[in-house]
């Protein structure tokens, strides 16, 4: 499944899907387990070479920074991401097992905030001026839009 | 509260509803804004309910309660401040309008090419960019004060940038983001020295102990009610009378006018010219109501018991690893900022939110002081009056699993 080449031979989104993360959070009841499980899930998802770490790829939030890295194979979108701060890189994991390695007509209709609120992480949605997640999401359907035209 | 009462923060904290809502809650993100007083709630809903009118110009008995309640404000305002005339306190939205109200009315009247506006390195974005508009449309230069190693204002090149070129001084009284207090009696006094005007943003420094205006010495005195126990949307600016006398005004249109004629239009007198449009007028008579509120407590145990707060927190601190205390030895307010080795601050404030912490990280519209420290951002525990012992034990507490969980 994931031969997808450097950066964006990561499980998320491959080897791990949202079915999957879905069961792990809401298995994860209260604030403390979810923070858990996300610093968790940025220990799973590899760092981002340092060649990559630059500003071209640079989302900031106000209170942390993100990179996003954004490519596409066989008409599939993939994606990459990294974070300094772990709860953030966390929830990047979820944009990535949201949308990398699909198609565009795989991802038609789905809407990645409402399933982050049906998780039970509308809180990182409310604040994402600080933690950039809005923004990427946003990136990442801009992407889609493109390569379906 | 009489003085022979002796001092309880649980008691303070009981006069603070939001409490009742939320028991648990250690809010330790006072810098950023206050919770408030029954006291407060209660004078601003009493406007709305006995006294609520547009000022100034109503011909009614309402409009003439509405103006007395407003204009009251005004001059308990001045007086908890030992301003020398009510006129000189002009109502704005906060510290943030105040300030660009200086720089947009004193600064495109009085600024021109070459002249030298000095900002030290502490400052909020509120006291930075504003001048930094001003002086494009000037010709005006900013330039910053540096700081020394511990994050503190370099005396030594303040000095020494001090010439005739510089036009105005603009320090805060308490780092929003470090808690650090610039020296600020010499340095306002070497400012004047040079002729130039100083601008002290008060919006952390007045919650802290106050002010007193006469004696500061200083030309513009910005501050917000909101940090101050007092309601949103309400703030001040204060400059002395004469100061204001050569302003223009700075927003245009209702109640700042003395007549209009499409041939050309005359102003009012400062405080009104300075006030275009309905002010907030429940707001001021809250911020008051806050004033008032504060002056009815012995304002040097309130900091003295915020103060041991921050030291007491700093002091149960040295049992964790991998945290540091900015500017720990400075003289500073009751703020600690930290930074963390190998943690993100960000991660760290999302557990301390899970354990009913509020703590704020980030740069704290502070970019160039993080940029000289050398910082992404920080994490900022601040402390106010209704703030407990107990609060205070439980945050390191929690900042103890936190680093457990992260590790
Ligand atoms: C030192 C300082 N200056 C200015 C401001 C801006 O205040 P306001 O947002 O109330 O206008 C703040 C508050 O964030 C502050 O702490």
């Amino acid at each position: 499944m994931s031969s997808y080449p450097p950066p964006f031979d990561h499980p998320f989104g491959t080897r791990i899907d949202r079915d999957a993360l879905a069961q792990r959070l809401e298995a994860a009841a209260g604030w403390e387990a979810k923070n858990r499980l996300l610093v968790q899930l940025a220990r799973e998802l590899p760092p981002l070479p340092d060649a990559l770490r630059t500003d071209e790829h640079r989302v900031a939030g106000c209170e942390s920074t993100a990179w996003l890295v954004i490519g596409r194979q066989e008409g599939r979108l993939l994606a990459a991401a990294d974070s300094d701060s772990r709860i953030v890189k966390g929830l990047l994991a979820l944009l990535l097992t949201a949308y990398h390695g699909h198609t565009p007509a795989e991802l038609a209709g789905f809407d990645f905030e409402a399933w982050l609120v049906s998780l039970g992480l509308q809180r990182f949605l409310t604040t994402s001026r600080g933690n950039g997640l809005r923004a990427m999401s946003r990136m990442i359907r801009e992407a889609i839009a493109e390569f379906s035209h | 509260m009489p003085m022979n009462v002796p001092f309880s923060a649980a008691r303070i904290r009981d006069e603070f509803p939001v409490f009742r809502h939320h028991p648990d809650l250690i809010y330790l993100d006072n810098a950023a804004t206050t919770q408030k007083p029954l006291a407060v709630l209660d004078a601003e809903r009493r406007f709305y309910e006995t006294a609520n009118a547009n000022i100034h110009r109503a011909a009614h008995r309402l409009g003439s309660a509405a103006t007395d309640a407003f204009e009251g404000a005004r001059t308990r305002i001045a007086a908890h401040l030992n301003a020398a005339h009510p006129d000189e306190v002009l109502f704005t939205r906060g510290t943030t309008e105040a300030i660009n109200l200086a720089a947009h009315s004193w600064g495109r009247a009085h600024l021109r090419p070459g002249d030298v506006i000095l900002l030290s390195t502490l400052e909020h974005h509120a006291n930075i960019v504003p001048w930094q508009l001003v002086a494009q449309a000037t010709g005006a230069i900013v330039k910053p004060i540096p700081l020394d190693a511990d994050g503190t204002i370099d005396q030594r090149a303040f000095l020494s940038l001090l010439t005739p070129a510089i036009r105005l001084v603009g320090l805060t009284q308490c780092s929003n983001a470090t808690g650090v207090l610039p020296p600020l009696a010499p340095m306002i006094a070497a400012a004047k020295a040079v002729g130039a005007l100083v601008m002290i943003d008060g919006a952390q420094g007045i919650a802290h102990g106050g002010v007193d205006l006469q004696a500061l010495g200083a030309d513009f005195y910005a501050f917000s009610g909101h940090k101050l126990y007092g309601p949103t949307g309400v703030g001040v600016l204060w400059a002395r009378r004469e100061l204001l006398a050569k302003m223009p005004p700075w927003q245009a249109g209702g109640e700042m006018i003395d007549r209009v004629s499409f041939d050309g239009t005359t102003f009012a007198e400062p405080p009104f010219r300075f006030e275009a449009g309905t002010p907030p007028i429940a707001q001021a008579v809250g911020l008051a109501a806050a004033m008032d509120w504060l002056a009815g407590h012995d304002r040097d145990t309130l900091l003295r018991h915020e103060l041991a707060l921050r030291e007491r927190f700093e002091a149960g601190l040295v049992q964790l690893d991998c945290i540091r205390v900015l500017s720990a030895s400075a003289p500073r307010g009751p703020i600690t900022a930290l930074a963390f080795d190998g943690l993100h601050p960000y991660d760290v404030a999302q557990f301390l939110d899970g354990y009913g912490v509020a703590v704020r990280v980030g740069q704290h519209c502070a970019g160039p002081l993080h940029q000289a420290l050398g910082l992404n951002g920080s994490l900022r525990a601040s402390f106010a009056a209704y703030n407990t012992e107990a609060d205070v034990d439980a945050t390191l507490a929690a900042l103890a699993t936190t680093l457990e969980q992260l590790a």
